[in-house]
């Protein structure tokens, strides 16, 4: 019983340190808020979709190839961006960071993970385009 | 023995064999962002456009276990295998091959069997971005342990949890069909759903009872947090409920892994709550301590009405505590001490144990 009681309370602390010591650490290493508009979900839950699928802006008709090209430079930021944010959120959930596999192979393993871990579809291309970048 | 010992090295052989086609084996980052391999691809291209190949991943353990004074060896080797069809379409297979090895009086050595098994052999249909009709053998889906926490390369224990046996069937597995998948409800949080039927099967060691269930959860991708409910009924025997909730929670910024479970039936009930932390944040010994974890976990068993061979018979509470080191990609060391206390008596568990995770496309894995 003493045994017990001495390994409940052994056990409660660690759980209770790790916890503690976490939140201690998050609020000294926690960087300044970013600012919302520059990443809306709406936004990248657009960029989610194929290129090819997508249809042409409305805002700017004819945009000249090299603010194109800059256009398209940020949306690839944006996206890896957003695709390392899912990658960490749902791959963490249960293991370790995996490494980049080949591109085909990731696809298979992200087909995978979508049925295993029920992530979702939007997720699943993030990650995908992230992954194999 | 010599024949065990023959399993064994043709298992190895065959391990050995299937790195070599490729000529190369991925295996499971540690703790450190992915890093840019050499398998690029044009970044113009649509990820979409990238076609499957079938993978080969292999996970392999090590385990050394001192039990209440007596000590047992697990090897373990379980392939994983994964052939997509077409774009909607995915095949998959995981098998293991493990053995109890154990001191036997008055024989010198280590004796046991090899056993195998098929754990579950699916496939899967994915019919919209909302739902996947799966099919086959599959492993059933009450609470998260089983489903995604139960490979030997991703648990952070090597020891199963008290309540593993709840609500899984007698082999892990249920044999029918399942309906599942996960979606955005809106911009705060995602859900993710699973129902399915099993049938009665009697042919060991791939049996599963009959019984109908299902599992919802809520992810939330900010806070990195999902709760979730499992629900299943018995279509056979006593015609029971059983129930269970999960919970994980992953501190955005923070090495920190916290889970919980817990199920109750009529042959038992319990929970277990896990904590894991990693020493990436710790100032010191950076170059050591970033490789290493550290695990606590306690867990309670109470018996139920109905008596079952797949639990523990009696009132069990066990508390465990481990360190673990990542080596290298997938190759890890873990260490974990646990107290047992039970009415016929209180025991230590002591492991030691190496994991190591490969993975191999079959074929060519990068983009023509």
């Amino acid at each position: 019983m003493k045994n017990r009681k001495a390994a409940f309370a052994a056990t409660f602390t660690l759980l209770a340190s790790s916890l503690v010591t976490a939140i201690a650490q998050d609020q000294k290493n926690t960087p300044p808020a970013p600012n919302p508009a520059s990443s809306p979900n709406q936004q990248l839950a657009a960029l989610a979709v194929p290129a090819n699928s997508r249809p042409a802006s409305t805002d700017k008709p004819s945009s000249p190839p090299e603010a194109a090209r800059a256009s398209g430079i940020h949306d690839n930021r944006a996206l890896r961006l957003e695709g390392e944010k899912r990658f960490q959120a749902n791959c963490g959930r249960c293991h370790m960071a995996p490494p980049k596999f080949p591109p085909r192979a990731m696809a298979t393993i992200l087909r995978h993970m979508r049925v295993r871990a029920l992530i979702t579809d939007e997720d699943r291309r993030l990650i995908l385009r992230y992954m194999t970048e | 023995m010599l024949k065990n010992h023959r399993g064994w090295l043709l298992l190895a052989t065959a391990l050995l064999l299937q790195a070599l086609p490729t000529g190369q084996v991925f295996a499971q980052s540690s703790d450190s962002p992915p890093p840019n391999t050499q398998s690029s691809y044009d970044q113009s291209q649509d990820p979409e456009a990238i076609k499957p190949v079938p993978v080969l991943q292999t996970s392999a353990a090590f385990q050394t276990v001192f039990d209440a004074g007596e000590t047992h060896i697990h090897p373990l080797l379980t392939p994983v295998l994964l052939v997509p069809f077409g774009s909607r379409w995915l095949f998959e297979a995981r098998g293991t091959f493990e053995s109890d090895l154990a001191q036997q009086p008055g024989v010198s050595g280590f004796h046991g069997v090899v056993q195998k098994e098929e754990e579950y052999a699916q496939l899967d249909f994915i019919a919209s971005p909302y739902m996947t009709v799966t099919v086959g053998r599959f492993l059933t889906p009450f609470g998260i342990f089983n489903e995604r926490l139960y490979p030997v390369w991703i648990r952070n224990l090597a020891s199963d949890p008290l309540t593993l046996p709840i609500g899984i069937g007698p082999s892990n597995a249920s044999t029918g069909a399942m309906i599942r998948g996960g979606f955005k409800a809106n911009e705060h949080f995602n859900i993710n759903y699973a129902v399915y039927y099993s049938t009665l099967l009697t042919v060991s060691p791939m049996d599963s009872n009959r019984f109908a269930g299902g599992r919802a959860g809520i992810f939330i991708p900010k806070a990195r947090l999902e709760i979730g409910g499992s629900y299943q009924h018995l279509l056979q025997d006593d015609h029971s409920n059983l129930f269970g909730f999960h919970m994980a929670w992953q501190p955005p910024k923070l090495p920190l892994n916290l889970r919980a479970e817990t199920a109750r039936s009529s042959v038992g009930s319990g929970y277990w709550v896990e904590s894991v932390y990693g020493l990436t944040q710790v100032p010191f010994a950076q170059n050591q301590l970033r490789h290493t974890q550290v695990v606590a976990r306690m867990q309670q068993f109470f018996t139920g009405p109905v008596p079952a061979n797949s639990v523990l018979p009696v009132n069990t509470n066990m508390f465990e505590f481990g360190v673990n080191y990542y080596f290298m990609d997938g190759l890890r060391a873990m260490s974990s001490y646990g107290r047992q206390f039970a009415p016929q008596g209180n025991g230590n568990v002591w492991t030691l144990a190496l994991t190591y995770r490969l993975v191999t496309p079959l074929g060519r894995g990068e983009v023509q």
